[in-house]
């Protein structure tokens, strides 16, 4: 019997949509777990992406890249390559491994709802896979890191992390729930397939496998580029998605969807991806500042094609975001080197005199921000009062984005309001519009302050926040360079 | 005399700050409580004196916390004078 071409089966294998007669549809798809927006069952079974992979094809292809990048990881293990490593990027990978790969469970989660409950069979189909590729992409980023545990015990944070209460890890799972763990399969497709990956982690995993290769670190490069491949296929979930939502004229929920999540990954990816490209990074190995990249990736590659669907950039797309882009890093990369002990990587400072001449470069003004207040630490650090560059008491805590309230210019408040009598600190307007969109979802949700003032962290000082946040001594955060970098400022200041 | 959050920045940090203060605490010991976790650390110590702004008015040195109406964990800056 002859084998049919592919094409020739595929759409009919895939497509297997049918009207219910002994089940109404929202008995299938209730709506807490699939959310229509009001578009009837068969407006969604045009839905179509362009990868059309078999199964058969898919195991062929995940065996393929786990040989790969398992080989080199083989490789690499009897070779002295991590020990070699520049200590900033060995800190950039440690905040990415405590970062990523759980939630890459948390994505499973989100990928597996839409293959339950998303709307139409190829949908459902493309999201099975999503769901292996996330399972794979925690597998990996666990095990990777797991190899490197015997050269340092802040890799045990890769595992460790999501399970704890450390403010980060409270910032970063804060999202990921509000994004994929505990979404509907309709808005996770539209905020962590369209908005998250085709937004900016697929962008970041080709920025950071670049990187990798720059300073060096093979293995880390090999196992971002394999994810990435696969980023690139389930992330083309989204795009279908909000097509049909235009198309039956829901483009205002989209754009609210997009909106809300664009403003709370762009905060994380600031925290994690922004300290790390312009501090953590090695001068010579860096290809564009955090800045750049954002212009060039997100701002322009994404945006031109979230245009080209027909949708409006985000409301505070000039008022706030763009703003951000010069500031909003550099302060979280000072709060992150100053509360370094509550973090389980080590903060390189990166502002030795070079590179702050290429901060100011690439950032003017700069140095009249931040500049300023690292020559007090630096100052600190030459006198030997290692105790004035340590904190007393916790930063505010935003509650929408969890990350430190932090402040473009001298006298700029907090935005401070409340909600059912209770008191809610937010950093901008933007975080206090996405959480207000829908305090339902967010208004049982206690920021580290809250908790902290509610009596949950004792003693109340900055040991109980340790022992609360889960950090112990041997992997809480300390000056990458041991202050290298203020003894070669001061040699070039002499 | 009871223990008091407030949130606040010294003027010219970063980042704003949890301050502990006690409510019959006056300004300047509220101004000394804010600039002990900014001033010699990030801050430059001018040894200029300091002043409590609430809601854009600077507040009598000898106002305490329960005089000022300031609610819990409302923001306040603290500046040099000048």
């Amino acid at each position: 019997m002859p084998k049919l071409q592919r094409r020739d089966y595929y759409d009919t294998a895939r497509d297997m949509n049918w009207a219910f007669s002994y089940v109404n549809e929202d008995e299938v798809f209730p709506e807490e777990l699939s959310k229509s927006f009001g578009i009837k069952g068969d407006e969604w079974w045009g839905w179509d992406e362009p990868y059309k992979l078999t199964y058969r094809e898919y195991v062929h292809n995940q065996a393929g890249k786990d040989d790969g990048i398992y080989s080199i990881r083989s490789t690499i293990a009897r070779s002295n390559l991590y020990d070699n490593l520049d200590v900033g990027w060995k800190s950039a990978i440690k905040a990415h491994y405590g970062a990523i790969p759980v939630p890459e469970y948390f994505a499973s989660i989100g990928e597996a709802r839409m293959a339950r409950f998303g709307r139409a069979a190829a949908w459902r189909n493309m999201a099975t896979f999503g769901t292996l590729d996330e399972c794979r992409h925690g597998q990996a980023q666990i095990y990777f890191p797991y190899c490197l545990l015997g050269k340092d015990p802040q890799f045990d944070w890769a595992h460790k992390a999501m399970h704890t209460n450390e403010w980060g890890v409270i910032a970063a799972r804060s999202l990921f729930d509000d994004m994929f763990t505990a979404n509907d399969a309709v808005s996770t497709a539209i905020q962590l397939t369209f908005t998250f990956e085709t937004g900016f982690t697929n962008l970041q995993f080709l920025g950071m496998a670049s990187d990798a290769l720059h300073v060096g670190d093979i293995e880390f490069g090999a196992l971002i580029s394999s994810i990435q491949t696969d980023e690139a296929r389930h992330s083309q979930q989204g795009e279908p998605t909000l097509r049909i939502m235009i198309q039956n004229g829901k483009k205002a929920e989209a754009q609210k969807l997009v909106d809300q999540m664009f403003w709370r990954s762009w905060k994380l990816f600031a925290l994690l991806t922004g300290i790390s490209m312009d501090y953590y990074t090695p001068l010579e190995s860096r290809t564009m500042s955090f800045k750049e990249f954002m212009q060039d990736w997100i701002c322009r590659q994404f945006m031109d094609q979230f245009k080209d669907l027909g949708m409006d950039l985000p409301w505070y797309w000039e008022k706030h975001f763009l703003p951000e882009l010069d500031w909003v890093h550099h302060a979280y990369h000072l709060g992150v080197w100053f509360w370094r002990p509550t973090v389980w990587w080590n903060p390189d400072a990166g502002v030795s005199a070079a590179e702050r001449d290429w901060l100011e470069q690439k950032y003017p003004g700069w140095n009249a921000r931040f500049g300023k207040l690292w020559d007090v630490i630096a100052d600190n650090v030459r006198a030997g009062r290692i105790g004035k560059t340590y904190p007393a008491t916790l930063p505010i805590v935003c509650n929408c984005c969890h990350i430190p309230i932090c402040s473009p210019s001298v006298g700029q408040a907090p935005r401070i309001t409340s909600h059912n009598g209770r008191k809610l600190s937010f950093c901008c307007e933007v975080c206090e519009w996405v959480w207000k969109s829908q305090p339902e979802r967010y208004d049982t949700h206690l920021s580290v302050v809250d908790r902290f003032l509610a009596g949950q962290i004792q003693p109340p000082n900055l040991e109980g926040a340790l022992q609360y946040m889960g950090i112990t001594p041997e992997v809480a955060g300390n000056d990458a360079e041991g202050y290298a970098w203020n003894r070669m400022a001061s040699l070039a200041a002499e | 005399m009871a223990l008091f959050p407030l949130q606040a920045n010294f003027r010219g940090d970063f980042v704003v700050l949890l301050i502990p203060v006690d409510d019959g605490d006056d300004m300047t010991a509220v101004a000394e409580k804010v600039a002990q976790h900014s001033i010699g650390l990030r801050v430059v110590d001018t040894g200029a004196p300091k002043r409590v702004y609430y809601n854009g008015k600077e507040l009598p040195p000898r106002m305490t916390v329960k005089e000022s109406g300031i609610p819990p964990m409302d923001w306040i800056e603290v500046a040099y004078v000048g």
